[in-house]
């Protein structure tokens, strides 16, 4: 096996062994990479501070075939994440961006523009102040890298484009907006206000999520977080860690 | 394996479970205990169960003790008023080696690292708010690990402690003494350069 170099962030470290660590790893070129830190736990550790939770390293390693775990040889630091606001919720919407993306993302697959959009909202999340809005930029633009984006604008039902400005159904399962004719029978169906629609649709119209961050309006805010939020759960049929804590700091 | 006995095959998996040790390292120290005088063998089974036995947290600090109290809390002549918080005893222990620090302490036990499920009411932070509460503490020094997790939990509890008229402060972080400038890391030099002391 030839080693491999590319750019990675650290979304888990766990002890193996009294000296060893074992990274799950977002990488730009190999997708979600797995891979054993032999020494990364002595007091002279060929990886320095590389490998703590969030860096941006730029890492060579070994992969392995099968079950066994690829071999991490190198890692050198390029940015830790420091969180300048001091404010807990910045930390814990970071956690969540590496939750969403260690369960959401594949291993092998180049991954790119994810890993670009990681690294901006982990960035961003260093010090700004409006982390609602960073959060669900990141989560829309996610689910339409992965192709999990929800419809918006046409009922999931029968394609009609609901037009009407004022609130809607929104079906967790069908993944979309539902015309008043469709939504009978549907289970797992919520409101949304026209006003938080609008914000989703334009979230997933932009077509170069750089182009800059969204500020949502304080009307809608919670209930697009709530909305998000459930889509993600119903969606992918798993408990977010992260949701409780991100939630408890709301109260 | 074929079937060397079954007390062999017991002790190989039981040593095999502990930290740092592989199969080949569990068959080995299984062989060395079979060879060594009975007492020897006998001396360290005594000292597990013992430890196992005698030692429990300390029911102020959750330092590693013998008693309800540990040593450095049934001690009168530590410093009341400062109280610093590690993670484990053994950061605890390191602190004590530097021999500088005639404070109290508490320990958490752990960090928060919600990404393993571990959140703050796994620790022992309740029981510092209220030793905090109750106490007489002007300061109280946050020497959790200086990784994200570390500073993470120093975060949480800095923000359950804020009602309360305590200086919080956390272990300066920079430049290794005996190193050379121009070879530590930006991290580093950025962390000591916020960090800075009057000379
Ligand atoms: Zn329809
Ligand atoms: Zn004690």
């Amino acid at each position: 096996m030839t080693a491999e170099k590319t750019d990675a962030i650290v979304l888990r470290a766990v002890g193996w062994s009294e000296t060893s660590l074992i990274v799950t790893l977002l990488t730009r070129d190999f997708g979600k990479v797995s891979a054993l830190a032999k020494g990364a736990r002595r007091p002279k550790s060929p990886f320095e501070a590389a490998l703590d939770l969030l860096c941006r390293c730029r890492i060579v390693f070994l992969p392995k075939s099968g079950d066994v775990l690829d071999l991490l040889t190198e890692a050198k630091l390029m940015r830790q994440f420091r969180n300048r606001t001091q404010r807990l919720k910045n930390l814990y919407a970071a956690y969540y961006v590496a939750e969403l993306l260690r369960e959401l993302i594949d291993h092998g697959q180049p991954q790119a523009d994810v890993y670009h959009l990681a690294d901006e909202t982990l960035l961003k999340l260093e010090q700004d102040a409006q982390v609602d809005g960073v959060l669900l930029q990141f989560e829309m633009s996610l689910l339409k890298l992965l192709g999990h984006q929800p419809s918006m604008t046409r009922c999931v039902g029968c394609d009609t484009p609901l037009l009407d400005e004022g609130p809607v159904h929104f079906g967790l399962l069908v993944s979309g907006v539902l015309c008043d004719r469709c939504v009978a029978g549907q289970r797992q169906v919520i409101r949304m206000r026209g006003e938080s629609r609008k914000i989703f649709t334009l979230l997933s119209e932009e077509s170069d999520w750089e182009s800059g961050w969204l500020t949502i309006p304080d009307l809608v805010r919670g209930e697009c977080r709530a909305i998000i939020q459930r889509y993600l759960t119903v969606h992918f049929d798993r408990q977010w860690q992260l949701h409780r804590y991100l939630e408890d700091l709301a109260r | 394996m074929n079937e060397i006995s079954k007390s062999v095959t017991e002790l190989i998996q039981q040593l095999g479970r502990l930290p740092g040790v592989g199969r080949k390292s569990a068959e080995r120290l299984a062989y060395h205990l079979l060879r060594v005088h009975e007492s020897e063998a006998n001396a360290l089974a005594e000292a597990i169960v013992a430890v196992r036995k005698n030692v429990r947290y300390c029911s102020s600090c959750y330092n590693l003790s013998e008693g309800p109290l540990c040593g450095i809390c049934a001690d009168p002549s530590r410093d009341s008023s400062r109280l610093c918080v590690v993670e484990q005893p053994r950061d605890l222990m390191a602190l004590e080696q530097a021999g500088v620090y005639r404070g109290l302490y508490h320990v958490l036990l752990g960090r928060i690292s919600p990404l393993d499920g571990i959140g703050p009411e796994q620790l022992t932070i309740e029981k510092l708010v209220d030793r905090v509460r109750v106490g007489n503490f002007s300061e109280v020094i946050m020497a959790t690990n200086p990784n994200v997790e570390g500073d993470g939990t120093s975060l949480h509890i800095s923000n359950q402690l804020a009602e309360y008229p305590v200086e919080i402060t956390r272990l300066a972080r920079g430049v290794t003494s005996g190193s050379i400038l121009e070879y530590t890391n930006r991290e580093v030099l950025a962390d000591a350069l916020t960090g800075r002391q009057k000379l």
